[in-house]
């Protein structure tokens, strides 16, 4: 039980996370530079000793961008699993433990919902709903649960036969309490640890929106539109690129990072 | 149950997923919030022109007749009309499909091979020093934004480098292999790393089976082994994810046709999202969801063959 | 050929181990497995290993193949033939691996490759020793298949291994085995999975291969009526130690080590004559319904229909039935206040499913238990709950039948606590009391099953079905999963609480001799129907059916003991 059996990548991952949490959400405080500053003095600016990360063509300071915009993407991680892996897990244990209409109706919704590319999907629920972030995640919520609910309806009906399962049924306790208290802490660990690659992706696909100039709208600082922002200059200026895009490189890392560990983790112990 | 008839009864269960998807990019063009021909023909066209629009696409009758009126259509072929282009948008999806299929094509050529050597090399030499190389750039693989990739790749072999065009399609079959090198190359990047660690772990999970040490009590070499018995088994789950990500990587090429400027489907999804285009964007999703089915299906098609204990 | 007799003493053994020590490098550090074993295995004769779980007995046979994971260190001798196995090159083992020594092995399926056909697998390592091309090869391994009791072959040959039940498989697993004429078979658990009937045949078949062809044979097993059953001579292991080895009658009839010989003391067998001579009157002259304490339970008429497959075009399939399967099929018995009745059957005999009739977890498509006289079929509310609280059940699987996450002291408290059957002051006092009645230590109380061991997990399952205080407790396949010592253990336990809180038990198995041992009647199932039904000893003893006789002949027993305590 002791912090020394767990995985390396594990503390990696979170010294990753826990790293950026602090920089997007402490940083600013720091540096108190606006980041949508513009600076007509210093455009396109090389990294240098003002502007570690040069400036964008606007002078905007690219390292100041990069962290604010920090704060989206970590934002993004969080609000774009968070109700699918909510809504999800609880249709799964539904339709897993008690079967019948929920569980027909959740396969067919599942079947049809697999046959579209996730990222085609979303995209096409952001075009009719109008661009922002918060259609984004009402897009990535309506796709996503889908997954969640999958993997969590598997793993439920190999626990719902369990022998602590029947004794549960036996000993006459309620349906539900059965469900919430035996099955449902059973099955949560291959959730926690795909809800991590699935926060690698959410991180990409929003800040793919972005990009394509469908997600977070500019001026705000996001790593997506601050590299769709850089592209015209990159043959001169590959700096304003580079630095967002190794930014979100390393958040997904972090994630990926914990998510392997909890896997490597959770698989030992099983 | 004979092969033909699981294949048979496979199709059978497409029926309703082919009802689902044509609900869904159904009630695609109904979310819009709004008057979906308003929005599209803008706020100076004629209310006459309007009406007349509505009326083609039956957008003036109750949800449901309009859904079946939307079935018929399909049934014909009829996907709509696109109010930019003015034209089908079948045709425009003609168009444009080969250069994507052309893009999808090629990224699978490379993805395939590549996967397979490295997860073969990885597992092989499983906690030493090439083991540890491929693993941890699997991970870095997957976290790094394929349209940046794109981008970064254009400005060092494009432009630094000027070994690829960065941009286009090119005129001949060897054109578009030296055109889309770029654009397939960043697309599977991002592709091969979940599918080498998805088989690696496959392999590794097999390596130890029991029919493995059964094989060897019968004196089998390592190297038979490997190839005749893991290798086989290892390949069914990867399989199955391949087919899953082949779904990606469409959603994939969308973007990085954009980053490269390929006039392919994708490229013409995000156009005609910004130009208000609904219907071909609604048709758009529709194909898309066709083609993943298809691929699905031969991925079945293909478990099937090699796993005899398949049950579609 | 066909004579087996013992070249002991003046030549040199077939297989000699000495001084076998295997040691597994762990991040708990070193496990010594095998801690300095030596035996040897004659021409043609056949040498058992018995020993209980994590005795060693299947490393030291593995060791033999050299078959062991990477992080085992081996010392000592394996000499085959007069040269040294161990430490020998994996080219010159291979040379030795099917055509010198095979093995076969516990569970057949997971030792079939899944994709590739039996004649494949056959012919493989004809190909690979003897170069046989493809056709030689499929003659060759046809003859094996016949070889080895399957009725049709050639389908067999070309047929994948999960068309084949568990029986058939392990058959081909042999024939495989033999297919490079070994002179020496590791067999270990070979029959373990399997049904008693089915055990019996392969035991069958590994004795007239032994005798056909002058195949040594090596048996390992946990089971010590299987190797008296099939062995000439017997190595007793534990703790990766040899305590006893010797000719399997001089062990068995007088065991030195004390070991031994509390191992032959659990090992429930059918002691026919042992049995009869103590239960007094004849049985049959015993009148079978009077005079008896009232019913308890009974069951009458059920049948439970399962579908196999679910799915969009059931609708098809439920019209034609074909998917129905009658897991019990009209089947009635009473079972007395007080009394221990067992059910016996195979694997598919339905007796798991009767189990799951009476504790309303299924619902039967007809028929009915009653309860006290009451039928149970239609109870609700305050009703069922009673019913639940009278009547509790205990698994199979010690570490699956509980939560993972839960600790002893909570999987105990929680019936308490959901029932009202304690508050929570006095909570603890409770468990305390209910460990205690099922002889568990209370410092387990904040241990996780995975930190208890196998028997004590059982003890856990029992104490939670005890918190609510039942009549009736049914046991389903309780010590299979078990050692022979710690079925003693558990066996003892539930028939102490029986006379100490009155319960009345359904005891089921596939293990005929626990039965004997432990119940007052029992009923036989088959394929979800009911073969026979009476007192134990005259059922077993007497059996009236077929079927009951194959099973009482299948079941292997200590011939010898059983023999001398009849005299």
């Amino acid at each position: 039980m002791s912090l020394r059996n767990l995985p390396t990548t594990l503390f990696v991952g979170a010294g990753i996370f826990i790293l950026w949490l602090v920089t997007a959400f402490c940083g600013p405080l720091l540096m108190g530079t606006d980041p949508n500053a513009l600076n007509f003095e210093a455009l396109l600016q090389r990294p240098n000793i003002n502007h570690l990360f040069g400036t964008d063509h606007l002078g905007r300071d690219i390292l100041t961008r990069v962290v604010y915009a920090g704060r989206i993407d970590i934002w993004m991680g969080f609000a774009g699993v968070l109700p699918a892996l909510i809504i999800g897990t609880l249709f799964g244990l539904m339709a897993g433990y008690f079967g019948g209409v929920v569980e027909a109706v959740l396969m067919r919704v599942t079947d049809v919902t697999q046959a579209f590319p996730f990222f085609v999907l979303v995209l096409a629920i952001v075009a009719v709903l109008g661009p922002g972030l918060t259609n984004f995640f009402i897009a990535i919520a309506a796709v996503g649960w889908v997954s969640y609910a999958r993997l969590i309806r598997a793993e439920v009906l190999v626990v719902k036969n369990a022998e602590y399962v029947l004794a549960a049924k036996i000993l006459g306790y309620h349906p539900l309490f059965i469900a919430f208290r035996h099955v449902l802490p059973n099955v949560l660990a291959p959730i926690i640890v795909y809800a991590m690659t699935d926060a690698v992706l959410v991180i990409l696909f929003g800040a793919g929106l972005g990009f394509l100039g469908l997600g977070v709208q500019p001026p705000t600082a996001e790593w997506g539109v601050m590299i769709a922002n850089g592209q015209p200059y990159v043959t001169g200026a590959w700096w304003i690129c580079l630095f967002p895009g190794l930014a979100t490189v390393t958040l997904g890392l972090g994630f990926s990072l914990i998510g392997d560990g909890l896997a490597k983790h959770l698989r030992i112990k099983n | 149950m004979q092969r033909y008839q699981v294949i048979l009864q496979r199709l059978l269960h497409l029926l309703p997923v082919l009802l689902g998807i044509s609900i869904v990019s159904f009630l695609l063009v109904q979310l819009i919030p709004g008057d979906p021909v308003r929005l599209m023909l803008g706020a100076r066209a004629p209310d006459e022109v309007v009406a007349a629009v509505r009326a083609r696409y039956g957008l003036d009758q109750p949800i449901l007749q309009q859904y079946l009126t939307y079935l018929e259509n399909l049934f014909q072929g009829d996907l709509g009309q696109s109010i930019v282009y003015r034209k089908p948008v079948g045709e425009l999806i003609m168009e444009r499909l080969p250069r994507t299929l052309f893009l999808a094509i090629y990224v699978v050529c490379i993805t395939i091979p590549s996967t397979i050597f490295l997860a073969i090399t990885a597992a092989r030499h499983q906690g030493r020093k090439i083991d540890h190389i491929i693993t941890t750039s699997a991970v870095f693989g997957i976290t790094i934004p394929v349209f940046w990739l794109g981008i970064m790749m254009a400005r060092l072999f494009g432009v630094e480098f000027g070994w690829f065009p960065v941009s286009g399609y090119g005129n001949n079959f060897f054109g578009h292999l030296h055109h889309l090198f770029l654009p397939a190359l960043s697309t599977a990047i991002w592709m091969v790393p979940v599918l080498v660690r998805n088989l690696r772990s496959a392999i590794l999970e097999q390596m130890e089976a029991d029919y493995v040490v059964a094989g060897r009590s019968k004196g089998l070499p390592e190297q038979y082994l490997f190839y005749y018995h893991i290798l086989k088994n290892s390949i069914m789950p990867t399989l199955n994810l391949f087919g899953v990500m082949v779904a990606v990587l469409f959603g994939g090429t969308v973007i990085v046709e954009k980053v490269y400027a390929v006039p392919g489907l994708g490229d013409l999804m995000i156009s005609s999202i910004f130009g208000r285009d609904y219907f071909v964007v609604q048709a758009i999703t529709l194909f898309y969801a066709v083609v993943t089915i298809t691929v699905t299906l031969a991925v079945d098609i293909i478990s099937t063959i090699i796993d005899p204990r398949v049950k579609l | 050929m066909g004579k087996s007799k013992n070249t002991q003493g003046t030549t040199t053994p077939l297989l000699s181990v000495e001084n076998l020590e295997v040691a597994f490098d762990s991040i708990n550090g070193n496990v010594h497995a095998v801690r300095g074993m030596s035996f040897s295995v004659g021409e043609g004769e056949i040498v058992g290993i018995v020993g209980e779980s994590g005795s060693g007995k299947s490393v030291a046979c593995r060791s033999i193949l050299g078959l062991l994971p990477s992080n085992a260190s081996i010392d000592g001798q394996v000499l085959f033939e007069g040269s040294n196995i161990i430490g020998q090159h994996e080219d010159e083992l291979r040379k030795i691996r099917g055509k010198q020594i095979s093995m076969i092995f516990q569970n057949p399926a997971s030792h079939l490759d899944p994709l590739m056909t039996n004649g494949q697998q056959i012919g493989e390592a004809l190909r690979y020793h003897f170069n046989q091309d493809s056709r030689k090869a499929r003659a060759e391994g046809i003859e094996l298949l016949k070889a080895v009791g399957i009725t049709d072959p050639e389908q067999t040959f070309d047929a994948y291994p999960h068309q084949l039940s568990g029986g058939m498989k392990q058959r081909v697993l042999i024939a495989c085995a033999i297919a490079c004429r070994p002179k020496l078979l590791l067999a270990d658990e070979p029959t373990t999975a399997l049904d008693v009937t089915v055990q019996a045949r392969i035991l069958d078949l590994l004795r007239t291969l032994n005798q056909e062809r002058n195949l040594s044979i090596v048996l390992v097993s946990h089971d010590l009526g299987v190797i008296a059953e099939l062995c000439q001579r017997v190595v007793v292991v534990h703790n990766g130690l040899i305590v006893e080895q010797g000719k399997i009658e001089d062990v068995v009839s007088s065991p030195k080590d004390p070991y031994t010989r509390m191992l032959i003391d659990s090992q429930p067998t059918i002691k026919v004559r042992a049995r009869r001579a103590r239960s007094g009157p004849e049985p049959e002259l015993v009148p079978e319904p009077a005079a008896q304490p009232s019913n308890l339970l009974s069951v009458e008429n059920l049948c439970v229909n399962f579908h196999t497959s679910r799915g969009l075009f059931d609708f098809f399939r439920r019209r034609k039935n074909s998917g129905l399967v009658k897991a019990v099929d009209g089947i009635s018995f009473k079972i007395r206040q007080g009394e221990i009745f067992g059910i016996v059957g195979e694997s598919g005999s339905g007796k798991s499913t009767v189990a799951l009739a009476i504790t309303k977890l299924v619902s039967p498509s007809e028929g009915q238990v009653q309860f006290h006289g009451k039928s149970i079929m239609k109870l609700r509310g305050d009703e069922l709950t009673n019913y639940r609280r009278s009547v509790q059940m205990v698994f199979q699987n010690p570490y699956n039948s509980l939560n993972p996450r839960f600790t002893v002291a909570q999987t105990v408290a929680e019936p308490l606590l959901k029932h009202g059957l304690a508050i929570k002051a006095e909570c603890a006092d409770r468990v305390d009391e209910l460990m205690e009645l099922v002889d568990l230590s209370i410092d387990l109380r904040h241990r996780y099953p995975h930190q208890l061991s196998g028997g004590q997990c059982q003890r856990v399952g029992i104490a939670r079905a005890l918190a609510m205080k039942p009549e009736f407790l049914i046991a389903d396949e309780v010590t299979s999963a078990l050692d022979v010592s710690i079925q003693a253990q558990i066996l003892a336990l539930l028939e102490r609480l029986r006379d100490k809180i009155n319960l009345t038990i359904l005891y089921i198995s596939h293990d005929l001799a626990v039965v004997q041992l432990f119940c007052q009647r029992v009923a036989v199932f088959r394929a979800g129907r009911l073969v026979e039904i009476g007192p134990v000893d005259e059922v077993l003893t007497r059996p009236k059916e077929k079927y009951t006789q194959t099973l009482v002949n299948s079941a292997p027993q200590l011939h010898f003991s059983a023999s001398l305590s009849g005299h």
